[in-house]
């Protein structure tokens, strides 16, 4: 994409905000329905970007946590919607949450769920859920950049809040 | 949509769209929901397939729908001839392509094709490589379809020569094709293996087992030939990585036969540590020490409760047993898992001993080169030396120059890989991290071999711009260090296996964190003055180094912290000599 004339050169953080905020509302919107076997995701992504924009309260707590219930299985893995199966992807979105965002009321199982994708991607997202988790012997990830703790801090990145 | 631009269109237009999408939606919320309250219902039928067609064709992400198609599936083969059986499956291939033109980077379509092709009583894998072949044609870097070949080139044994004809095709018509190259590099060890090495100095020979040694390493022969071809391509476009990628992965060592590196010995300790190869679980290596032709009953641990895995490991020989000056002992490690073993030699009137092969004999750093090959590589560094009067600015060329010398005489060529290195951090800023990461490990490796040929043990590098340490494994015996005058954060729980240091300098720095510094039986004297320790907590560590009696804080934040003195007392009763 090139920039142009018209293009905006700074973000515009209320208008991203409004709409985050609004987007779950959409209920019978196209888009958002065919992208339901993604929704956890959709979620992770909304709730870190509002919290780094300082506009979490925006989102609606009950409802995000209710859904989220929904999706835990007996197995202990997450589903990326109501109904849908669970896979690693979706658990470990639940994971990174859990330890930054949300306090979940009711019973979490910290078990991790072992799917059948055997490449980098899944492997990563594995690992990392495990981290976050509290496993020992991994290093301890950073849920924002799903990255390892000691490479942000070697290379002074922090994530910042923006106002 | 991504990099889409955006096109006004009339209020009807709108409109109209806005309605298609209304029915559209509909149909899909019905068949969704249709097949979520079969599934639930546990149903198993044909209208099953039907709708999780429908809903796959457009949406083939839906992963939970490929999930429950195949539990359809496998109820039906259940009810069908195997003929019958080969008619759905083959069906559901040409369903998956379909989908796949939807996507083709689809991870439930291609995994939901492996599966069928596990059910298929006759699979057909020449119109699966045709299918690969098609794929990549699109798109060179689909990895879902490399995935895919290598799953079909493994299960219908084409052989790793027409695979290796393959990639000669496909690099020969674009140089610029990371995963072809990637793939030759997995295929070459396999057809033009590095012969094995002779037998590994203490390894007991045993008709029995043959250890399968693979160094995933090209012999020198080929390993030419390759060099001229990267050589080709790099030189063809200077600016395309996936040759100079290559390249690196060319020059680089070989894996590292398995074997115990050093076995250090303390009568005062009665404590016996070990370096191995990498990383090791000693619990479940089938370690056992045999002092004196005595099997010993000894307990292994680690040298820090964060590496569960560690390439150093100690014991606690039974009290007494060689605390005796006056008295020789033997010992041996055995690693039985891998079948070799290291003897150390505890002589009269010795307080410690230890025996290990050096970095240069174990070709730790540097493959030992042949005359041949050393003057390839000779000739590739001139090259690559005129190429950068062509373009300062290339960083592959840079990079590569630096392995070239590492390659050729790492000692010999220190000064001008570290003006290298600075070029490298300002022609490439984003990454100059990466790069300081990587000249400190070469700059330690160094170190280590300077230290080797002096024969001391005394590891001095101040004043080098460090960010990193690695190599600690190394250290096992070395008693003196100094990282003064260097840009370390931290010193990690792997400096716990410097087992035998005494000295420790590490002034002027920004160090935060001592996890290191933990049950370290001989350290005395630490100087840490000008650092970022801020806490009392920074400093628990030291406690458990029960030896330590000076100990400099001086310029360190935590010095403003109320009641330090008493406080650091408390913590470290037996440090005689603070400086806060």
């Amino acid at each position: 994409m090139t920039a142009t004339l018209f293009s905006p050169n700074t973000l515009l953080l209320d208008k991203h905000a409004d709409y985050i905020a609004a987007y779950g509302s959409k209920k019978d919107d196209y888009e958002y329905t065919l992208s339901e076997y993604l929704r956890m995701s959709g979620i992770y992504w909304g709730l870190t970007v509002m919290d780094l924009m300082g506009q979490l309260s925006r989102m609606n707590r009950e409802e995000i946590i209710e859904f989220i219930k929904s999706c835990q299985h007996d197995c202990g893995g997450i589903s990326a919607s109501t109904g849908h199966d669970p896979h690693l992807l979706y658990t470990l979105r639940l994971a990174i949450l859990y330890t930054e965002l949300i306090i979940l009321c009711g019973t979490f199982l910290p078990v991790l769920y072992i799917s059948i994708q055997v490449d980098p991607f899944h492997t990563l997202f594995g690992v990392a859920g495990l981290s976050l988790l509290g496993d020992e012997q991994i290093k301890p990830v950073n849920p924002v950049f799903c990255m390892p703790e000691d490479v942000l801090q070697r290379i002074g990145l922090q994530p910042d809040l923006l106002n | 949509m991504h990099g889409r631009v955006k096109i006004k269109s009339t209020a009807q237009q709108e409109e109209e769209k806005r309605k298609e999408k209304e029915k559209k939606l509909k149909a899909f919320v019905s068949a969704r929901d249709a097949v979520l309250k079969k599934r639930s219902a546990g149903e198993h039928d044909e209208e099953a397939l039907q709708l999780t067609r429908q809903l796959l064709s457009s949406n083939p992400d839906f992963a939970t729908l490929w999930n429950y198609r195949r539990e359809v599936l496998l109820h039906l083969e259940t009810l069908r001839e195997k003929d019958e059986v080969q008619k759905l499956y083959e069906s559901e291939l040409h369903f998956i392509e379909a989908c796949l033109k939807v996507n083709p980077k689809s991870y439930g379509c291609w995994h939901h094709r492996t599966w069928v092709n596990t059910r298929l009583p006759q699979p057909d894998w020449t119109r699966e490589l045709g299918l690969c072949d098609r794929c990549l044609s699109l798109d060179e870097r689909n990895f879902h379809c490399w995935d895919y070949r290598r799953v079909v080139v493994k299960a219908s044994g084409v052989s790793v020569e027409q695979e290796l004809q393959f990639t000669d095709r496909l690099i020969g018509s674009n140089f610029s094709n990371y995963s072809s190259w990637h793939y030759r590099s997995t295929l070459l060890p396999q057809l033009h293996p590095q012969p094995a090495p002779d037998s590994a100095p203490n390894t007991s020979p045993s008709p029995t087992t043959s250890p399968q040694f693979h160094s995933h390493r090209v012999c020198e022969e080929q390993l030419l030939k390759e060099y001229e071809l990267s050589h080709n391509a790099f030189f063809t476009d200077p600016n395309d990585q996936s040759a100079w990628f290559y390249y690196r992965w060319l020059l680089g060592r070989a894996e590292r036969e398995e074997m115990i590196s050093c076995v250090y010995v303390s009568r005062e300790g009665e404590r016996v540590s070990v370096a191995f190869s990498k990383p090791v679980h000693a619990q479940s290596e089938g370690l056992m020490l045999v002092l004196d032709g005595q099997p010993q009953q000894v307990e292994w641990r680690s040298t820090h409760p964060r590496l569960r895995h560690s390439p150093v490991w100690l014991c606690d020989l039974p009290p007494g047993s060689i605390s005796d000056m006056s008295n020789e002992h033997n010992l041996t490690i055995h690693w039985t898992e891998k079948h070799t073993h290291r003897d150390c030699a505890l002589y009269t009137g010795c307080a410690e001993s230890w025996c290990r092969d050096s970095a240069t004999n174990l070709e730790l750093f540097r493959s030992e080169l042949s005359v041949e090959k050393s003057s390839v590589l000779q000739a590739e560094l001139q090259s690559c030396n005129q190429l950068l009067e062509l373009e300062p600015q290339n960083k592959w060329c840079l990079l590569t120059i630096i392995l070239l010398m590492r390659a050729l005489d790492p000692l010999g060529h220190e000064k001008e890989t570290l003006a290298h290195f600075q070029t490298l951090k300002e022609v490439d800023p984003m990454r100059s991290t990466y790069y300081s990461d990587l000249c400190s490990k070469f700059l330690i490796e160094n170190t280590i071999l300077k230290m080797e040929y002096a024969e001391v043990r005394v590891f001095s590098l101040s004043n080098k711009n460090l960010t990193t340490l690695c190599h600690l494994d190394q250290l096992l015996f070395v008693t003196h260090i100094n990282l003064s005058s260097n840009q370390l954060l931290r010193l990690p729980p792997h400096f716990a296996m410097l087992q035998c240091l005494e000295v420790l300098e590490a002034d002027d720095n920004a160090i935060e964190n001592l996890e290191g510094l933990y049950h370290l039986p001989k350290l005395e004297e630490v100087s840490l003055r000008n650092n970022q320790i801020c806490k009392l907590s920074d400093l628990e560590s030291l406690a458990s180094c029960t030896k330590l009696t000076r100990l400099d804080l001086r310029g360190n934040p935590v010095h403003r912290t109320a009641h330090i003195e008493s406080e650091l007392s408390q913590l470290l009763p037996r440090v005689t000599a603070l400086s806060l």
